[in-house]
């Protein structure tokens, strides 16, 4: 458990260290250095890119583990789904790490443990909404105070001394702001009379991602429960707050859902704003401070895939939204979709970006989704920077569902996932292998992106075969983007298919009328990690007769042809895909298939959503998602390099684990660091920090 | 962890056995599929294909991860670890009943005697993901 020093590396650090925090020029602003990482996404545009080199093409297969940390530890008990990215500031480096989302300070050379802050919740960490260690945090220095920020799962927003890890009492009440409070609205929950009554411990709010500082406001979203079989129709709203970093105190509130009187109300028809909830920022926000502009990405309202309850196109759902740093004023808005029906929450951090447009300068926003799209507008009047259209779309025939006739689809650049599923898609090894595909398909309601979803039938279809939904595209650890070639590099899903299926939903259930299912199966309340089936809870109704399982896989042939997953580099300047690959050795299952034996395949990628990207001088770094056992290393996964000009491989290393939070890399005392959580199947959360070997080595 | 286990069924292919060997019974598998749906499926969804947060029990990436490792390691993950809210809240019956009815999912063969419910004997079965061909 205790970090191991770098083979042959330099002594502990930890006196110099202490003395080197002492900022020599007092009250002097921070300015974040190009060899440091002080924000969740290395920069508050969102990039992940670090303009280093050290790690090239011609080494990057020589890193060696300088030092790694397990997070076994930091909580109760074990966790396997550590998706931090940490930060690194003057040689410290933080971040969130185990079960109990405790906040660890590191010598960034060494590992060494400097300081541990946890938060014991009791009874509302253990019912939050999004439990576990969270994706990072926020780190904030007027040149003399160093302050880190987080929000447990609990939703507490904690401000904690840099040096010490100790709360900072003059901030909110001894260092915490509760964040269930002046929120606008009084947080409920479901009482056993089943009567809507405030609940500051159960009622459903929470967050994962790392909050975000900019200037002097401290800015925290909303996260809630999985979203596919919602208990009601009514719930807690997902507002966006900003807070003073020095006490804490309240500055503005975004409304997501507008209050009566407010822009965009009426866009929820027969008073669906009032009881409707979600809709919060659940990823990562992004702010130009010289903009004062601040961009949020709105997810999905209540109940992701029956929208019968909120009738209208429920702005500021699935919107891209504008406002003012300091006043949380809305500047502008793009809705990207209407009417939300396919989990389609914009996910990922937007991604800010000077690019050049026909000889002209842009100041750009560019926004990776589920969808496949990179939506690109100008970050200061929200205008497209290439026409998307409204475009018709399918209306579905869902008994009292509301549907947007149209839909924006833009016109550049194009599409770099899968967004739908046509019989073009299906996997073609052999003409066997099709028909099969096409027979397990028959099954379903194929289409286009936005195929609505349709009312599963025992006589079929069971639902709609989509992707570029759920779990497709691009999730919560968005792209990279690179400053120097104005470009956006970009991990897909191309492969992960999501059915939507629905079914009435039993009164005991839900008081929707109807939430995802498949005909003749029970209806079960889809959760999320650590959420609890309380022993009194509604029991469904029994199994009806005629039900199947439908395994949407050839004996574990992925249905789709691959590629699997890609990282797509995107030229902003131009609107282009410049090169695409499959990222990721070709699985087990497909390499070990006996369908293939004899075939030659070509890498082929992994089905994974999880994987996030960074950009340096020369290379796109990003590891695997998926597990493999080949002749060339042992059960494990690659953490891989690809030169960022042609997306060529150029280097990879051995992980233990698949990667489940995003790389980052930083350098201290002239030596580059590559740091990766990693964690998943039998291996607990750790973080992982790579290196080159020591002169002589 | 590989290269041991490798070792062990080169010298000892007789005794040693593999999740291929028909190690749980059908009827055990039901007996799981019951405590499956009532504690593990809201987050892994019916079918074991996982949900937005919680990964899939089946198919080739779960079974990649557990690729030559042993049932043992995969019942001390389940018994230390789930259900997530009540870690070690099931009996050993009823997590090994699990563990039958997730290898039923996973179309490894049924056989006449049922799984172990300690962690070192189920350590002595091999989760191997490649059906072996020269064992007949």
């Amino acid at each position: 458990m205790l970090p191991r020093k770098a083979k042959g590396g330099s002594l502990p650090f930890a006196c110099l260290l202490m003395s080197s925090l002492i900022p020599a020029t007092a009250f002097a602003q921070y300015h974040p250095k190009d060899t440091e990482w002080p924000s969740y996404a290395a920069d508050l545009a969102g990039t992940r890119y670090r303009p280093l080199d050290q790690i090239n093409a011609s080494n990057f297969s020589n890193l060696e583990i300088a030092w790694r940390i397990k997070t076994d530890n930091f909580g109760d008990r074990p966790e396997y789904k550590l998706e931090g990215t940490p930060l690194m500031v003057n040689g410290v480096l933080y971040a969130t790490a185990g079960s109990r989302r405790a906040v660890i300070a590191l010598d960034a050379e060494s590992g060494e443990l400097l300081w541990i802050h946890g938060e014991h919740e009791g009874k509302r960490g253990g019912a939050a909404p999004r439990q576990l260690s969270g994706r990072g945090l926020a780190y904030w220095s007027d040149g003399v105070d160093e302050r880190i920020f987080y929000v447990t799962p609990g939703f507490r927003l904690i401000c904690l001394d840099a040096k010490t890890g100790a709360r900072v009492p003059s901030f909110g009440e001894n260092g915490v702001v509760d964040l269930k409070l002046d929120d606008d609205q009084t947080i409920s929950d479901w009482n056993s009379n089943h009567e809507w009554v405030p609940n500051l411990e159960t009622g459903e709010i929470g967050i994962q991602s790392a909050p975000v500082v900019a200037k002097d406001t401290v800015m925290v979203g909303a996260a809630f429960r999985e979203g596919m079989t919602p208990r009601s129709m009514r719930n807690n709203k997902g507002y966006v707050r900003g807070f003073d970093v020095r006490t804490g105190k309240r500055l503005w509130i975004f409304h997501t859902i507008p209050k009566k009187g407010e822009f965009g109300y009426d866009t929820w028809d027969k008073g669906s704003a009032e009881y409707t909830g979600n809709t919060g920022v659940w990823s990562q926000i992004t702010v130009d401070e010289q903009l004062g502009l601040v961009y949020l990405p709105v997810e999905s309202p209540t109940s992701d895939f029956y929208g019968g309850h909120r009738p209208g196109n429920n702005l500021f759902g699935e919107s891209l939204v504008c406002v003012d740093l300091k006043t949380g004023e809305r500047k502008w808005y793009f809705q990207l979709v209407h009417h939300p029906l396919w989990d389609m929450d914009i996910s990922s951090a937007p991604i800010l970006a000077d690019i050049t447009v026909d000889g002209k300068p842009v100041k750009a926003v560019a926004q990776p989704t589920k969808q496949g799209f990179l939506y690109v507008f100008d970050r200061v009047t929200g205008k497209p920077i290439w026409p998307m259209p409204e475009k018709p779309v399918e209306a579905g025939n869902v008994p009292g569902e509301w549907y947007s006739p149209t839909q924006p689809i833009p016109s550049k650049p194009a599409a770099y996932s899968r967004n739908g599923v046509s019989t073009d898609d299906l996997i073609d090894f052999t003409p066997a292998l099709r028909e099969q595909a096409k027979q397990i398909v028959s099954k379903y309601k194929l289409g286009p992106v936005f195929a609505p979803p349709t009312v599963s039938k025992l006589e079929g279809p069971l639902g709609t075969l989509t992707m570029g939904t759920a779990s497709g595209g691009t999730n919560w650890p968005g792209g990279s983007y690179d400053p120097e070639t104005h470009t956006v590099y970009v991990y897909a899903c191309n492969s992960c298919i999501e059915p939507i299926g629905l079914v009435e939903s039993p009164k005991e259930v839900s008081d929707l009328r109807y939430i995802a299912g498949v005909a003749g199966r029970e209806v079960q309340i889809l959760r999320g990690p650590g959420e609890n089936a309380g022993a009194d809870s509604p029991k469904p109704p029994k199994r009806r007769a005629g039900s199947q399982y439908q395994r949407l896989d050839i004996d574990g042939l992925p249905l789709v042809k691959p590629p699997y997953g890609t990282i797509s580099a995107i030229s902003l300047d131009k609107g282009q895909i410049t090169w695409q690959i499959a990222h990721g050795e070709t699985p087990d299952v497909v390499r070990n298939s006996e369908h293939l034996k004899g075939m030659n395949i070509p890498r082929t990628g992994q089905e994974t959503y999880n994987i996030g990207t960074l950009v340096t001088k020369t290379l796109v770094i990003a590891g695997e998602g998926q597990v493999t056992t080949t002749s060339e290393h042992p059960r494990g996964a690659m953490l891989r390099a690809y030169d960022k000009v042609t997306g060529k491989e150029v280097g990879a290393v051995y992980m233990p684990a698949p990667q489940s939070g995003s790389p980052m890399t930083y350098m201290v005392h002239g030596k580059q660091y590559i740091v990766v959580a990693v964690s998943g199947g039998p291996y607990s959360g750790e973080y992982l920090a790579y290196a080159l070997p020591s002169a002589g080595e | 962890m590989v290269s041991s286990s490798c070792v062990l069924w080169a010298q000892e292919p007789a005794e040693s056995r593999s999740v291929w060997d028909g190690v749980y019974t059908e009827e055990q598998a039901k007996r799981g599929e019951a405590v499956y749906k009532k504690e593990c499926g809201a987050c892994h969804g019916e079918m074991l294909t996982g949900g937005e947060s919680a990964p899939p029990l089946t198919g080739g990436g779960f079974q990649a991860n557990w690729n030559g490792l042993t049932l043992g390691d995969l019942f001390d993950r389940i018994r230390k670890t789930m259900p997530q809210s009540k870690p070690g809240s099931l009996t050993r019956q009823q997590d090994s009943d699990v563990l039958a009815f997730m290898l039923n999912m996973n179309k490894f063969p049924a056989g006449k005697t049922e799984l172990y419910r300690q962690s070192e004997m189920l350590k002595e079965i091999r989760f191997e993901t490649k059906k072996p061909t020269a064992k007949d």
